[in-house]
């Protein structure tokens, strides 16, 4: 039997879901209406509790070492708003702000599409691994955003049809973002709510994201081969095209973003060495962006997608709503109770639920929301969380890629496609990409069970 | 011609709307744009104009759409969009023209060369109308109707701040059932000319 404050956890946020999906309320406004509603109504009226708004609020997390240096052994619990998350993203977004206006997505796109002469096959090939690896540190939404619009030009210029290099773009965009800890959000609050760094994503999600881009590309390619064979690049078309270094606005500028995008990279893969924690790099990565913009700094600050942080925030607070009042230690039992304490049908499960829900509402808050479920699952069931945490970041980032709406990278490529005049129907996009999430969700649960569980 | 003169047309399934727009384009000698805006927009893509056909002025599903940082991949919303921002290049560009639906009262609200016209009928003439022009009986013409004039709502009232039909939105409403398709566009054609008297003026 539920008690009072776990029903109105939960009405507050199934209500916040149904808003979300329903996309009439901007999706920040939703949640952080929802947050409000948990605060005042589940934690103030009906468990009359201080301490747990403190919680959900997290602020005097700002206060404490982890926040910005982890070190083995000072591990800490976090519950409530993931400042870390927001933090670090927002210090990629406006570094990827810089990068963008500098035009180095631009002149990497012209340059790759140069270097393979224009070909259909390698273009489509490179750039399908130039949008994993992009995706690998930056967020989908920009990669994607960049990549589609370069191939919709490549496209016009070349007379190939774009949609099948979008629809290959996007799939490996989600699938570079569950490589590591700073590719999809999901992982980035998976990594930071449970503690686990650069390497251990590359090392577990990594190598079957990396496994499952093989057999990706070969998918892609026995898939559009037809259209593939029949595309001809003539000399012609080949001489009119724009020369890489074109697209970029100032050299120095360019020079200075590369170099801060290095230094990102370089900060994350090291950061379990240095110590020094995702929103900590995020800080560094910002400030230096920002110091190096002079008078720009004013214009990327306002490019920054304010909605999407906000959106967190509100998250956060309603799903320590859940935390807070027990009701996803339930929701941990009753998985329990299924699979019978059998780490293989947890996994399974996990997985197929994440993956599935993950293609039919926004990953982000169905990934929060199965944090503290795994956490309680590992802690009763007595099995290892990093098994259950790979298994939930690969359902939930590979899932989102089965439907036009599943990740945000979905979305805008489609868009992108679409007001050029190619148009990607919802048939159209699920007829590869839900065959191609099967193949990976399944090489997914085949190297975790085969690797961890036998 | 003299200045720039825009007839933008809201109208009720069978009230014989775009057929006094087409009357009105003839009169003024002046561009008309109903459907065939898709053939302006994508021209020598025609696989693309006939399949954007069955996504015209169509409400969007809130189930299999979302909107990401202001993109979304809704077929509905993307055309949409797209016709809006042809309407106002076309308007932009000082052409003078008839545009029927596609909120194009609500999409050239400010510019002060647009004439703000809502057609509607009564049912019983609606109900002939369709009956005669697509082989329907009375209830399938009846359903028709029903279906048509409810997308056309849905869809306008997403868009548009005044509602689909509203005396608000438009500087003439017409019943065309009183007078007839010919004289409903001749009384509208009057008002036309009384009104560019005043735009030449100003």
């Amino acid at each position: 039997m539920l008690t009072i404050e776990q029903v109105m956890a939960l009405i507050i946020f199934v209500a916040m879901f149904v808003f979300i999906i329903w996309d009439k309320i901007e999706r920040q406004y939703v949640t952080l209406g929802a947050a409000l509603l948990t605060i005042i109504i589940t934690f103030g009226l009906c468990m009359r509790s201080p301490a747990a708004i403190m919680r959900s609020l997290n602020i005097q997390h700002f206060n404490e070492m982890s926040f910005w240096i982890s070190k083995e052994g000072t591990e800490t619990k976090t519950s409530g708003i993931n400042w870390e998350t927001i933090i670090f993203i927002a210090g990629m977004m406006i570094m990827v702000e810089k990068m963008g206006k500098a035009g180095f997505f631009k002149w990497l796109c012209m340059k790759i599409a140069k270097i393979v002469n224009y070909k259909p096959i390698p273009l489509l090939i490179s750039f399908m691994v130039m949008s994993f690896c992009l995706a690998m540190f930056i967020d989908s939404i920009t990669v994607i955003l960049f990549l589609a619009a370069v191939t919709v030009e490549l496209a016009q210029l070349l007379k190939l049809d774009p949609i099948p290099m979008i629809l290959s773009e996007i799939f490996c965009a989600n699938l570079g973002g569950s490589a590591t800890m700073c590719g999809d959000p999901p992982n980035i609050i998976i990594g930071t709510s449970l503690h686990y760094s650069f390497r251990d994503f590359i090392q577990n999600t990594g190598i079957i994201a990396m496994v499952s881009l093989v057999v990706i590309i070969i998918y892609f390619l026995a898939v559009y081969h037809k259209e593939l064979v029949h595309e001809k690049v003539t000399q012609e078309d080949i001489n009119a095209m724009p020369e890489p270094r074109e697209v970029i606005r100032s050299k120095k500028e360019f020079l200075i973003s590369c170099i801060i995008f290095f230094l990102a990279v370089v900060l994350l893969v090291t950061h379990e060495r240095t110590g020094l924690t995702v929103g900590f790099i995020g800080i560094i990565i910002a400030g230096l962006t920002l110091v190096t913009a002079g008078k720009d700094a004013k214009e990327i600050l306002r490019e920054v997608d304010y909605k999407t942080l906000l959106f967190f925030v509100g998250l956060f607070v309603v799903v320590s709503g859940l935390e807070e009042t027990g009701t996803l230690k339930l929701l941990a039992k009753h998985i329990e109770e299924v699979s019978g304490g059998n780490i293989i049908i947890m996994v399974a499960i996990i997985i197929w639920v994440s993956g599935i829900a993950s293609a039919v509402v926004d990953n982000i808050p169905f990934a929060a929301t199965m944090i503290p479920v795994i956490r309680s699952l590992a802690a009763t069931a007595g099995v290892d969380l990093s098994i259950l945490a790979w298994a939930l970041a690969l359902g939930t980032d590979v899932g989102g890629s089965a439907t036009p709406i599943g990740a945000s990278a979905n979305v805008v490529g489609t868009s992108v496609a679409i007001k050029n005049g190619y148009l990607i129907t919802w048939g159209k996009y699920c007829k590869t990409s839900i065959p191609a999430t099967i193949i990976v969700m399944t090489i997914s649960m085949g190297i975790i069970i085969a690797r961890y569980c036998l | 011609m003299g200045k720039q003169l825009i007839i933008a047309i809201g109208r009720e399934f069978g009230s014989g709307g775009h057929e006094i727009g087409k009357i009105l384009a003839d009169k003024f000698g002046i561009s008309f744009y109903d459907r065939n805006i898709l053939d302006n927009m994508f021209e020598g893509m025609e696989k693309t104009q006939e399949v954007l056909k069955q996504y015209e002025e169509k409400t969007v599903n809130p189930f299999l759409s979302r909107r990401v940082r202001g993109h979304t991949n809704s077929l509905e919303e993307n055309l949409a969009e797209m016709q809006f921002d042809f309407i106002k290049e076309k308007a932009d560009s000082g052409e003078s023209f008839v545009i029927i639906g596609r909120c194009a009262e609500s999409v050239l609200a400010n510019y002060e060369n647009t004439i703000k016209v809502f057609i509607r009928g009564n049912q019983k003439n609606k109900i002939e109308r369709v009956m005669k022009i697509y082989s329907l009986d009375e209830k399938e013409a009846s359903n028709k109707i029903k279906r048509h004039d409810q997308s056309r709502a849905k869809y306008h009232n997403k868009y548009s701040i005044e509602k689909w039909g509203s005396s608000k939105g438009y500087d003439i409403c017409m019943n065309s059932s009183c007078l007839g398709v010919e004289k409903t566009a001749e009384v509208i054609a009057e008002y036309v000319k009384k009104r560019k008297e005043i735009i030449g003026n100003s």
